[in-house]
C-alpha cells in the first residue's frame, strides 16, 4: 500500500469495501461459516469466496458469473488486511538486514535465519508462500465408478478429486513434522495436492542413442494413461504458453472491465506494491507451479499416497477395493515404471447420509479395517446437491492450484457459451460435508501421510544416503565410476536394481534413459524431495548435492538440472551458516549448472523459467546487496534467453523493478539503494505493457518509475536528460491515449458518448482530483450522504486543494498524472451506468455501499 | 562499437553529452545507435549512477573501470574531485546487428583483444582510462572559466571539439 504523501489515510483502506458492496447481503453467513471452519484467517481458502466481483455490466460479457473465473486477480489488495504484509515491510526497512555484503554495512543477523522465519511465508500470494504450497505431497485419488456417480449428483463433474482438492490446499490445524534429527516443528499451513490418478504424466525424453528400443514406460503412458484424461501432455501446447494465455486472459478481462468503469483521466496513482507481488505475477507463478508434471527427473508429482474410495452404494465393497488396488499397482492404468509403485494406499468408504444405512456402513468399515489395516476412513457426506439458498450451504472455492489447461478451458467455455447457458462455476456444499471432509483430510495427513513420509525419509536416509555420505560411500562411488569391478562390489546393496538390459552398463541411467525406482539414485531423489516437502531443508540440500555429482557422472542431464535447481532453492531457504560470499558463489554455480542443463542440454523451457523465477524470488527475499544484484542478473539472463512470452516478459520486468526497489540504502542519501535502476525497469515494464495494450499495468509501472525518481536526492529523475524525459512523456501519452480510446469506444457502444468529449477534456483535471480526494475521504462522505449539493461542492473543494498539494510533491517526474484515484489493477468498483461520472455520480457510487447495508 | 559519453552533475543533471563511434580498425567515428535506443542510453546511463554511488567508496581511484552492465551496454565511470561523474556507455557493434540474446555471449567469448570487441579487456580499460584522463584535463580547464557555475551545462564548442579529438585518439 502506498500511503498518501500528505500523511492522509492510505487509499487502500477505503478501497476494499467497494467490491464487497453488492455481496454484503451474503456476508454475515460467510463470516459465520468461517468462524466454524476453525480458521479466522482471511486467507483460508474458503474466505476467498467473498472476493468476487459483485456486478459487472459489460456489454461484451455481461455475464456476472464469469467474473468469478477471474476472482483470483481481481482481489483488491486491501483485502489482505489480515495478512502480515505490514510487518514484512517493517522488516524490510530494518537496516541490519538490508545492508549485508555492501560497502554500507556488514552481514546482518537476520540473514542467518531461515527464510521461513520471516513473515513472507505467511503472506498468501507471496512467492515464498507459493513455493511452499506448490512443492507439497501429491495424493492421487482413485475412486470406483459408484463414488464418481455419487459425487456427480452433488454437482461435481470431476468426481471425488474435484470435491477434495480445495480442502487439500490447507490442512486444518497444525501439522507436526519430525525432521531427520528428531526435532519436531508444527506448521500451520501444511497442504497437500489431490490429483487424479494417472493424470499429467510427462514422458521421458527419447534418448538420442539410436540403438535403444522404446521402453515399456513410454508405450504405457502413450497409450491408455496420457490420453485418458487431458489428451496427453505431449499433444498439449507447452506449459509456459498456457500460463501466458491464462494470465493474458485475466489482464484483458481487467482491462475491459476497467474501460467501462472510469474515465481516462482517473487512472491509478498506485505504483507497484513492493511488499506483495502483483496479482498477475502471483497468478503467473501459481499457474507455473501448479502444473508440475509427473516426470522422470523429479518426484514431486509422484504420488506419495493414493486415496482409494468406494461408496456405501457399492454392492460388493471389499471386492471393489481390491480391484481398485490392483488397478493402481498393475494392469492398464498403473503408473509408468519409473514411478515407485510402493506408495501408501488409503482406503475410504464414503457413506451416503441420505440413502444408505449407517449401521451397514459401520459394519463394512469395521470389515475394511480388519482387511486393510489402519489406513482407512469413513467419510459421511450427503449425496444431494446443495444450492446457494440452502440454510447451511457454503460456497466451495475454486481451487487455487488449477492447472493452466483447466483454467483456460473454463475461461474459454465461459466465452463461447451464451450468457444464459453459462453456469456459475461456484459450487455449494453443505457445511456438514465440509466439516467431514476437513476432518478426513486432517486425519489422513497427520496420521497416515506424514508419518509414512517421515518413516520413509529416515529409512532411506539410513540405508541409502548415509552410506553414500560416509567415506566408504565415496570410495564406492569412485570405484563404480572408474572400474567395472566396482559393480560387483556395490551391487549387494542394489542387487535387484540392475536394470534388465543394463548388465554391462555400469550406471543405472544409460540403459533406459531414466532411473528405475529401485536404484539408489532414484531413492535418494525421492528422499530429497520428501525432505523438501517436509521442510527439512538441510537434509534435502545435502542429498540434492550428492545427487548432482552422480547425475553429472551419468550424464543424466535433466536429472542433473533438477537436482541443481532444488539444491540451490533449499540452500536459499535454509538458515545460513556459510559466509554470504561463499554461499552466493555456491548458489550461483548451482543455478548456472541448472540453467545450462535445462536450457542447452535438455531444451526444457519450463525448467529454466521455473528455476530462475524461484531463484530470483528467494534471492530477493534474502535481501542485501549481493543477493539483489544477483537476483536481477538472473532475471536479466532469463529475459535474454527469451523463453517466456510477452506477458511473462513484462511481468518479469516489473518484478525486476520491485527487486531493486526492495533494496534499502544507508543514510539520508540512501547510498547503495537502487532507485534509479528500479525506475529504469519500471519504464521498461511500462513500455512492454503498452506494446500489448495493457494500459492499466503500464500506468502502474509509470507511476512507480515516477515515484522512484521523486525519491532521489535531487528529486529530478531523468527529466534533465532530454530524450529519456521525452520518452517518459511519450509513454504517459500512450497510456492516456489508450485508456481514452477504449473509454470512448465504450461510450459509443452504450450510446451516450459523442458530444461530451470536449467537456471531458476540460474537466479532466478537476475530476481527477475529485476522485483522489473523495476516495480518501469516503468515510466522511458516508456520514453525509444525505447532504445537499452546495455542501458537497464545498467538500470537493477541500479535497481538491489537498490533492493538488499532494500532486506537487509527487509529480516531479514528467508532467501529467496528478493526484488520481486509488484505482487498483482491476476495477474494484461496480460498474456505473454508462454516463459520465460527474460529481453526482461519484457521490452515487460512493454512497451506494450503504444502500446495500 | 558505439559510445555515448555524458558528464553528470551532482543533481543527476547532464552537463555535457556526446555520442561517437570508434575510430579504430577503420571505424568512421560515427555512432551506430539505433534511433530507438537513444532514450534508452540515457535511462541506462542514469540508472548506473546507483552503482557508481556505491562503488565510488570502495575504490581509491578516480577511474573505476566498467561499473555496470545492462544487457549489452557497458558503463565505465570516472569520478571527478567535485563529485561530477564522467560516464561512458559503450556498446559493442555485434549487439546492434545480432539479437541481444546472442550478443552477450559472442562478444565476451570472442578472443579478439581489439578495443571494439571486448569491453572488459585490459586494453579497452586502458584506452578508456586515457580518454577519461584527457577529458578530465580539458574539463578542468573548461570549468575554470569565471562565468561557469556549479552544475551548469558546458556549452563550450572548444571543449566539445577536444572531447571529440580524445575520442578519435583513444577509442
Amino acid at each position: 500500500m502506498q500511503p498518501l504523501e500528505d500523511g492522509g489515510p492510505p487509499i487502500a483502506e477505503s478501497v476494499p469495501s467497494l467490491p464487497m458492496a453488492a455481496s454484503t447481503t451474503r456476508l454475515p453467513k460467510q463470516r459465520h461459516s468461517l468462524a466454524v471452519s476453525s480458521s479466522s484467517d482471511s486467507h483460508h481458502p474458503l474466505a476467498q469466496s467473498d472476493i468476487s466481483l459483485p456486478y459487472r455490466g459489460l456489454e461484451r460479457r455481461s455475464n456476472p458469473s464469469a467474473a468469478s473465473l477471474f476472482a483470483s486477480t481481481l482481489t483488491p489488495p486491501g483485502s489482505r488486511s489480515a495478512s502480515p504484509a505490514p510487518s514484512v515491510g517493517a522488516r524490510f526497512a530494518s537496516p541490519s538486514r538490508t545492508l549485508s555484503g555492501s560497502v554500507f554495512g556488514g552481514a546482518g543477523g537476520f540473514n542467518k535465519a531461515s527464510l521461513l522465519d520471516t513473515g513472507a511465508a505467511d503472506n498468501p500470494g507471496d512467492p515464498l508462500n507459493l513455493i511452499l504450497k506448490s512443492f507439497v505431497p501429491h495424493i492421487a485419488v482413485h475412486g470406483s465408478p459408484d463414488v464418481d456417480d455419487m459425487i456427480r449428483e452433488k454437482g461435481f463433474s470431476g468426481g471425488l478429486w474435484e470435491l477434495l482438492r480445495p480442502f487439500g490446499e490447507r490442512v486444518q490445524g497444525k501439522v507436526t513434522i519430525r525432521d531427520s534429527n528428531g526435532g519436531a516443528r508444527s506448521w500451520e499451513d501444511f497442504s497437500v495436492r489431490f490429483t487424479r490418478f494417472g493424470a499429467g504424466i510427462e514422458d521421458p525424453e527419447p534418448l538420442s542413442g539410436s540403438m535403444r528400443t522404446p521402453s515399456p514406460a513410454t508405450s504405457t503412458s502413450n497409450g491408455s494413461q496420457g490420453g485418458s484424461y487431458f489428451g496427453g501432455p505431449q499433444t498439449r501446447p507447452s506449459l509456459i504458453t498456457q500460463v501466458e494465455a491464462v494470465v493474458n486472459r485475466h489482464l484483458s478481462y481487467a482491462e475491459d472491465a476497467y474501460m467501462g468503469l472510469t474515465r481516462p483521466a482517473t487512472p491509478t496513482r498506485q505504483g507497484l506494491d513492493t511488499d506483495a507481488a502483483s496479482p498477475y505475477y502471483a497468478l503467473y507463478l501459481r499457474r507455473l507451479l501448479s502444473g508440475i508434471p509427473l516426470a522422470t527427473h523429479e518426484s514431486f508429482a509422484h504420488p506419495v499416497a493414493s486415496v482409494i474410495a468406494i461408496s456405501s452404494r457399492n454392492p460388493s465393497p471389499i471386492d471393489a477395493l481390491r480391484k481398485l488396488y490392483l488397478e493402481t499397482s498393475q494392469g492398464e492404468r498403473r503408473l509408468p515404471v519409473w514411478v515407485d509403485g510402493d506408495f501408501l494406499r488409503y482406503y475410504v468408504l464414503i457413506h451416503d447420509e441420505e440413502q444408505s444405512d449407517i449401521t451397514k456402513s459401520m459394519a463394512l468399515f469395521d470389515q475394511m479395517k480388519r482387511n486393510f489395516g489402519l489406513h482407512c476412513h469413513l467419510l459421511r457426506i450427503r449425496s444431494s446437491q446443495s444450492a446457494e439458498t440452502d440454510d447451511d450451504s457454503i460456497p466451495l472455492p475454486r481451487s487455487d492450484w488449477m492447472t493452466p489447461a483447466e483454467e483456460l478451458a473454463d475461461i474459454e467455455r465461459s466465452e463461447s457459451e451464451e450468457e444464459e447457458d453459462f453456469e456459475d462455476p461456484t459450487r455449494y456444499i453443505f457445511e456438514s460435508d465440509a466439516t467431514a471432509i476437513r476432518t478426513f483430510i486432517r486425519e489422513m495427513v497427520t496420521q497416515s501421510v506424514v508419518p509414512t513420509m517421515e518413516r520413509n525419509v529416515s529409512v532411506w536416509n539410513d540405508q541409502v544416503a548415509s552410506r553414500r555420505r560416509g567415506i566408504s560411500g565415496r570410495i564406492m562411488s569412485l570405484s563404480k565410476r572408474w572400474t567395472t569391478f566396482g559393480v560387483g562390489g556395490s551391487s549387494s546393496s542394489r542387487s535387484s536394481s540392475t536394470p534388465a538390459g543394463g548388465a554391462s552398463a555400469n550406471n543405472n541411467y544409460d540403459a533406459l534413459g531414466f532411473y528405475r525406482p529401485d536404484t539408489s539414485e532414484a531413492i535418494m531423489r525421492k528422499l530429497a524431495d520428501y525432505a523438501f516437502m517436509l521442510r527439512d531443508w538441510k537434509l534435502a540440500m545435502s542429498t540434492y548435492d550428492l545427487l548432482r555429482g552422480d547425475f553429472q557422472n551419468d550424464k543424466a542431464w535433466k536429472y542433473h538440472a533438477a537436482a541443481s535447481e532444488m539444491a540451490a532453492l533449499s540452500l536459499l531457504i535454509m538458515p545460513q551458516s556459510m559466509s554470504s560470499k561463499n554461499r552466493l558463489e555456491n548458489i550461483t554455480q548451482m543455478l548456472d549448472q541448472a540453467f545450462y542443463s535445462y536450457h542447452t542440454r535438455c531444451n526444457s523451457a519450463y525448467g529454466v523459467v521455473r528455476c530462475v523465477i524461484l531463484a530470483v524470488e528467494l534471492l530477493r527475499l534474502r535481501g542485501g546487496s549481493g543477493n539483489i544484484d544477483e537476483a536481477v542478473r538472473w532475471g536479466t539472463r532469463l529475459l535474454e534467453s527469451r523463453l517466456m512470452g510477452q506477458v511473462g516478459d513484462a511481468l518479469l520486468k516489473e518484478r525486476m523493478a520491485i527487486c531493486y526497489a526492495s533494496k534499502q540504502g544507508a543514510g539520508s542519501q540512501a547510498w547503495g539503494s537502487r532507485r534509479r535502476k528500479s525506475a529504469l525497469w519500471s519504464v521498461l515494464g511500462a513500455e512492454a505493457w503498452i506494446s500489448q495494450h495493457k494500459y492499466i499495468q503500464a500506468q502502474r509501472c509509470l507511476n512507480e518509475a515516477r515515484k522512484m525518481y521523486s525519491l532521489l536526492p535531487g528529486e529530478q529523475g531523468v527529466q534533465n536528460f532530454a530524450q529519456a524525459s521525452d520518452f517518459m512523456a511519450y509513454l504517459n501519452d500512450q497510456v492516456k491515449e489508450g485508456l481514452r480510446v477504449n473509454y470512448s469506444r465504450r461510450l459509443d457502444m452504450s450510446g451516450v458518448g459523442g458530444g461530451e468529449e470536449e467537456e471531458e477534456d476540460e474537466e479532466e483535471d478537476d475530476d481527477r482530483t475529485i476522485m483522489g480526494g473523495s476516495l480518501t475521504q469516503r468515510d466522511e462522505f458516508q456520514q453525509q450522504q444525505q447532504m445537499d449539493d452546495e455542501e458537497s461542492v464545498e467538500t470537493v473543494d477541500q479535497t481538491q486543494k489537498k490533492s493538488r498539494r499532494t500532486s506537487l510533491i509527487i509529480n516531479t517526474g514528467t508532467g501529467g498524472g496528478g493526484g488520481m484515484g486509488g484505482m487498483e489493477t482491476a476495477p474494484l468498483t461496480p460498474l456505473m451506468p454508462a454516463k459520465l461520472p460527474s460529481v453526482e455520480d461519484n457521490e452515487d457510487y460512493i454512497t451506494s455501499k450503504d444502500g446495500f447495508g | 562499437m558505439s559510445y555515448y559519453f555524458a558528464i553528470v552533475g551532482t543533481q543527476d543533471n547532464p552537463l555535457f553529452e556526446y555520442e561517437f563511434g570508434t575510430s579504430k580498425q577503420g571505424g568512421d567515428g560515427q555512432p551506430r545507435f539505433s534511433e530507438q535506443s537513444r532514450h534508452l542510453n540515457q535511462l541506462i546511463l542514469h540508472s548506473s549512477l546507483d552503482v557508481v554511488e556505491e562503488v565510488q567508496w570502495t575504490s581509491g581511484q578516480l577511474y573505476m573501470k566498467v561499473v555496470d552492465k545492462f544487457f549489452n551496454n557497458y558503463i565505465s565511470c570516472f569520478v571527478t574531485a567535485g563529485n561530477v561523474k564522467f560516464l561512458l556507455l559503450h556498446q559493442p557493434t555485434t549487439a546492434t546487428a545480432a539479437s541481444a540474446s546472442t550478443a552477450g555471449i559472442t562478444s565476451t567469448t570472442r578472443s579478439s583483444t581489439s578495443i571494439g570487441a571486448n569491453p572488459t579487456s585490459p586494453q579497452t580499460e586502458e584506452a578508456i582510462k586515457s580518454f577519461m584522463t584527457e577529458v578530465y584535463e580539458n574539463y578542468v580547464k573548461a570549468i575554470m572559466s569565471p562565468f561557469y557555475r556549479t552544475n551548469m551545462e558546458i556549452k563550450s564548442p572548444v571543449f566539445r571539439a577536444r572531447v571529440a579529438a580524445a575520442g578519435r585518439k583513444y577509442l
